[in-house]
């Protein structure tokens, strides 16, 4: 079982890539002059499409990317990282234990001298655009081995250009990385089902690892694997090699629990909390959030492709489809039962869809091609184009600065958050504290005008809420006392929580709320003309 | 039609003319309000009451507080007596010690300061209590405050007895009678206030009580009832002059009139504060006190008036607690036992410990000097000042509300963040090492394949082969 038959392999591979670049028998005839020439040509497209991908990919992700400060999950994980880095500010707001693995936090603490407390918001968010290509580069490599370099160019390019990707990649987030190191352990998958070496299976195993050092959710990704290996028997593995596999990657996860056991701060205390909060929560969105989100997210044009790929090949499904199709499959079917939802949960599909996309594209220029339609030649290179446009169109609207007074959470930054955060920092005391709608403002609050935040909405019971979030106890008691001395209300928390936005405002008129400071941006009205609406507005109250 | 228009532009005129006239003395009177000659500009003082330095600061680090191996005999005649260690007080109930002069007298005990418990049992007291101190538990917001800004640890009650006497000294530099009681005709012309000596001067003033009650003075302090004590904190209403002029009384205002004051930029040069129900007398709450001062504090750090201002807190007496430090005698009177006192200011020394020898004459020295006014009395004319806590070649410190809440380092947990890094750079080091081996293994076995070394020689001859039908020469 060591060692194997090379020649099977070869011939597996060979039977399902893509003319453009499996090769002629070496030996059997001579190479023709005109074949070599066709395959050279191809080779340049390939790297022209990738290159494409690349600098269109990274021009999406860099475009405007810091003119919207932090979103409230964003500013959380910088400030983890800041924590990390020993940030004297920063780490008095933000433990560095809170809720999930610090791989990326960790990154970003290495790169947090670069921008200091101030510059720290562009410096992560470049980090993450350098994550989300890194992405885009896997997403060739892996759709290269399945369906060989032309499909994979084209999945580059795909996913360098949807908006969902192009969205998350562009803020602070852990589900860029976590879908990093997805793909990195898709294209190991894919390795060892290719070639069936145990090296590629242990890689793949640390590939696991990084993804679940990344977010604790991508560990839903080992049931794809497992998925995957049952039901294409065609690849064989040995027990000792899996179990292998999974030991490098309980290795590769240990610096989770290892840290938050010795680092003491109290992030073992916390994990557990969190553990238990997010088993025992209630839903947070409708079970048709996915539905009605993401596949807008990710191109229903490119959706349906990648379905008709599958359909097209429904009689001869190999071990490449069967992989690719647990690797969405599970994340979906898991997250869409757990009650806990949010938009960019599903991004590590985002990577085999466009690979699937991909390979339907090749398939069907290759039937037209067949087909000896006229011009048929330029239906694959159509398709794919019009594809493209599909998702560079939202990709461009969805990156253009937001005039919106509502928010999605995980969709982009805040509008007017850093501006109000930065006036709280220079024109309030220090040691000033804030009462907001929600927890989300007050993370922003706290990362940028360095001031404490809390939510009115956050429950006192400790079954409704984030163990990482405070409740207020007793508000009146609070202001009363002087122990709250500013009231923050901001459009984005009031349009999720309706009742705590007037109970944050009766507060504020009872306490001879003054409005000191209020963050507008441009909306447009409802007959078309575009007026400034108040989203965030800053209260003085006085007991 | 032409004479309506004549008299209409003449009417205005005149109204705008008597509009100016009406605003000229009030302009005149503030532009000759004489400049300070420090920064400071708006001094206000509070005054609460009843606790010494020890009970309140007697653990406090640095400062000159409760020392090792005390132990307070319960009868300082009997050397077999039993003693009382000083003890942690926390949440027990409390009770009023006796604070009156003859208590203070037999506490002192002839500068021996060993009879803390004996006195107040010869008042019927269980006077075990007197030893009991608080700390940065009980006084979360002082201790934090402190840590910011001033403590002063040696500031002496100005006499050896109770309110009357040192709420004088706060404000005359003299007890004003011999009683430590209130004179049934107040107090004479012969006793100068530095509010009167401010008025001289043109430079505004006020005294802000809380729960003011205007009918309420010496005059009438039988009817009070438990408002009475109002004209002890406040000794201007024992003084027929400040009654009887409606100018003067004007400026004894209600407490709320600070916060309209500080929000409408009016706060005077010095504003006198006296409290109400959060004075901190024993068994009164200790933190509804705190959260008095810091409703003071925060409501001037928030407004304007706070880059030139001063806010300085002390107790008017010791109120029978112990306190380790023999007070100097300097006259008949005092000094009484030390007490607490803290000065907030943009301009305090930060975290600063000031050991120079005060009473409360010394904020009336700091007045005097300031707005260059004469003393009003030998004490005063004597007193050390306050300027030593003040550093005024610095900035104004920005101001900074500080927490309710005192967290120590050991509640205050410190992750190790070399752990994060080493545990999380390892993990990046294994997985990298283990999909590096795969590649490494991958490039192996290819090497190892017979096919491999063609594969690659086909690549090469079909890149120079692409370069040639793109315009290169033919061989």
């Amino acid at each position: 079982m060591a060692t194997k038959p090379h020649i099977d392999q070869r011939q597996r591979t060979k039977s399902n890539a893509s003319p453009a670049t499996s090769l002629p028998r070496v030996g059997a005839h001579p190479w023709p002059r005109r074949a070599l020439v066709a395959a050279g040509a191809a080779a340049t497209v390939d790297r022209l499409i990738l290159a494409l991908a690349l600098v269109t990919g990274a021009a999406l992700r860099l475009w405007q990317i810091n003119s919207l400060g932090l979103n409230s999950d964003e500013a959380v994980y910088l400030g983890q990282a800041a924590a990390i880095a020993g940030d004297p500010v920063l780490s008095e707001f933000f433990p560095i234990f809170r809720a999930h693995p610090l791989l990326f936090q960790f990154i970003l603490a290495l790169a947090f001298p670069i921008g200091g407390t101030d510059g720290s918001d562009l410096v992560g968010r470049l980090v993450s655009v350098v994550v989300g290509l890194a992405t885009v580069y896997l997403v060739y490599r892996a759709g290269a081995r399945l369906y060989g370099r032309r499909a994979g160019a084209i999945a580059a390019l795909f996913l360098a250009l949807m908006p969902y990707h192009v969205v998350v990649t562009r803020q602070i987030l852990l589900d860029g990385p976590m879908t990093l190191g997805a793909t990195l352990s898709l294209y190991m998958v894919a390795r060892f089902a290719a070639t069936e070496r145990p090296a590629w299976l242990y890689a793949a195993g640390a590939g696991m690892g990084l993804t679940f050092l990344a977010k604790e959710t991508g560990i839903i990704l080992l049931g794809a694997i497992y998925a995957f290996l049952a039901l294409a028997p065609e690849i064989r593995f040995r027990l000792r090699d899996l179990a292998l596999s999974t030991a490098i990657m309980a290795l590769v996860i240990a610096p989770f629990p290892l840290s938050i056991t010795l680092a003491g701060g109290g992030g073992s205390q916390r994990a557990h909390q969190y553990l238990v909060w997010q088993l025992f929560r209630r839903p947070n969105h409708e079970w048709t959030f996915y539905p009605s989100t993401v596949p807008l997210a990710i191109g229903p044009l490119l959706i349906l492709t990648a379905l008709l790929g599958l359909w097209l090949v429904r009689r001869r499904w190999s071990w490449r489809e069967k992989l690719l199709v647990a690797w969405i499959v599970v994340p979906v079917l898991f997250f869409q039962s757990w009650p806990t939802k949010g938009f960019q949960y599903l991004l590590p599909i985002a990577p085999p869809l466009a690979i699937l996309a991909a390979q339907a594209v090749i398939q069907l220029g290759q039937r037209a091609a067949a087909s000896k339609i006229r011009r048929a030649g330029w239906l694959a290179p159509l398709m794919a184009g019009a594809i493209a446009l599909t998702l560079l169109v939202p990709s461009w609207s969805r990156i253009q600065t937001s005039t919106s007074d509502r928010f999605l959470a995980g969709s982009g930054g805040v509008p007017g958050g850093r501006e109000a955060g930065e006036w709280i920092r220079e024109n309030t005391p220090e040691g000033a504290r804030f009462m907001t709608v929600g927890p989300s403002m007050a993370n922003i609050i706290q990362f940028y005008g360095h001031r404490q935040g809390k939510g009115l909405s956050v429950s006192p019971n400790p079954l409704h809420r984030n163990p990482s979030y405070e409740p207020i106890l007793n508000p009146d008691l609070q202001l009363r006392s002087g122990e709250l001395q500013y009231i923050v209300w901001d459009s984005f928390s009031a349009g999720r929580s309706p009742f705590f936005s007037e109970k944050l405002l009766s507060y504020a008129r009872r306490y001879h709320g003054r409005i000191v400071h209020t963050e507008s941006i441009p909306v447009a009205a409802p007959d078309g003309s575009v007026v400034q609406k108040p989203v965030i507005v800053i209260y003085e109250v006085r007991p | 039609m032409i004479g309506r228009r004549v008299f209409s532009t003449v009417s205005t005129l005149l109204a705008c003319l008597a509009l100016f006239i009406g605003l000229l003395p009030q302009r005149a009177a503030r532009a000759a309000e004489p400049q300070p000659k420090t920064p400071i500009k708006h001094f206000i003082v509070l005054m609460q009451e009843n606790h010494t330095f020890d009970n309140y600061f007697g653990t406090y680090p640095g400062a000159d507080g409760i020392p090792e191996g005390v132990c307070m005999p319960v009868d300082p005649a009997d050397p077999a007596s039993e003693c009382v260690e000083p003890f942690h007080i926390g949440n027990r109930p409390i009770e009023d010690l006796d604070h009156s002069t003859a208590t203070a007298l037999n506490q002192y005990n002839g500068g021996k300061m060993d009879g803390f418990i004996w006195a107040l049992r010869l008042r019927n007291q269980e006077g075990s209590l007197a030893m009991g101190y608080y700390d940065g538990r009980d006084l979360p917001y002082y201790w934090n405050l402190v840590d910011q800004y001033v403590l002063f640890d040696r500031f002496f009650s100005s006499a050896i007895g109770g309110s009357v006497w040192n709420h004088m000294y706060w404000v005359a530099a003299q007890p004003g009678s011999e009683e430590n009681r209130i004179p049934p005709e107040g107090y004479g012309d012969d006793v100068i206030t530095i509010f009167d000596r401010l008025e001289e001067r043109g430079i505004s003033w006020k005294f802000y009580i809380q729960n003011y009650d205007p009918t309420i003075t010496f005059r009438t302090m039988d009817q009070g009832g438990q408002r009475a004590a109002q004209v002890v904190w406040c000794p201007l209403l024992n003084f027929p002059r400040f009654i009887d002029n409606p100018e003067l009384f004007s400026r004894i205002v209600p407490l709320d009139e600070y916060f309209t004051d500080l929000q409408n930029g009016t706060l005077p040069s010095v504003a006198y504060i006296v409290p109400s129900g959060a004075s901190e007398h024993p068994p009164g709450s200790i933190r509804a006190g705190q959260r008095f001062v810091k409703s003071l504090i925060q409501a001037l750090m928030r407004s304007d008036a706070w880059e030139s201002s001063a806010f300085m807190v002390t107790y008017d007496d010791w109120g029978g607690w112990y306190d380790h430090v023999p007070p100097p005698k300097v006259d008949d009177y005092g000094y009484g036992f030390r007490v607490p006192a803290f000065l907030v200011s943009p301009y305090a020394k930060r975290g600063y410990i000031d050991h120079t020898e005060l009473d409360f004459t010394s904020i009336l020295k700091f007045i005097e000097e300031n707005w260059g006014l004469e003393p009003l009395a030998e004490r005063d004319a004597r007193a050390n000042s306050i300027i030593n806590a003040f550093d005024f070649s610095q900035p104004p410190r920005p101001p900074v509300f500080i927490p309710e809440e005192r967290v120590s380092e050991e509640q205050r947990p410190s992750p190790r963040r070399g752990v994060i890094y080493s545990a999380y750079g390892m993990g990046l080091v294994l997985a990298g090492s283990v999909i590096g081996w795969a590649a490494l293994d991958s490039r192996r076995q290819r090497s190892a394949d017979p096919v491999y070394p063609l594969r690659r020689l086909t690549r090469r001859r079909r890149r120079s082969m692409t370069k040639r039908s793109r315009g290169a020469p033919d061989e």
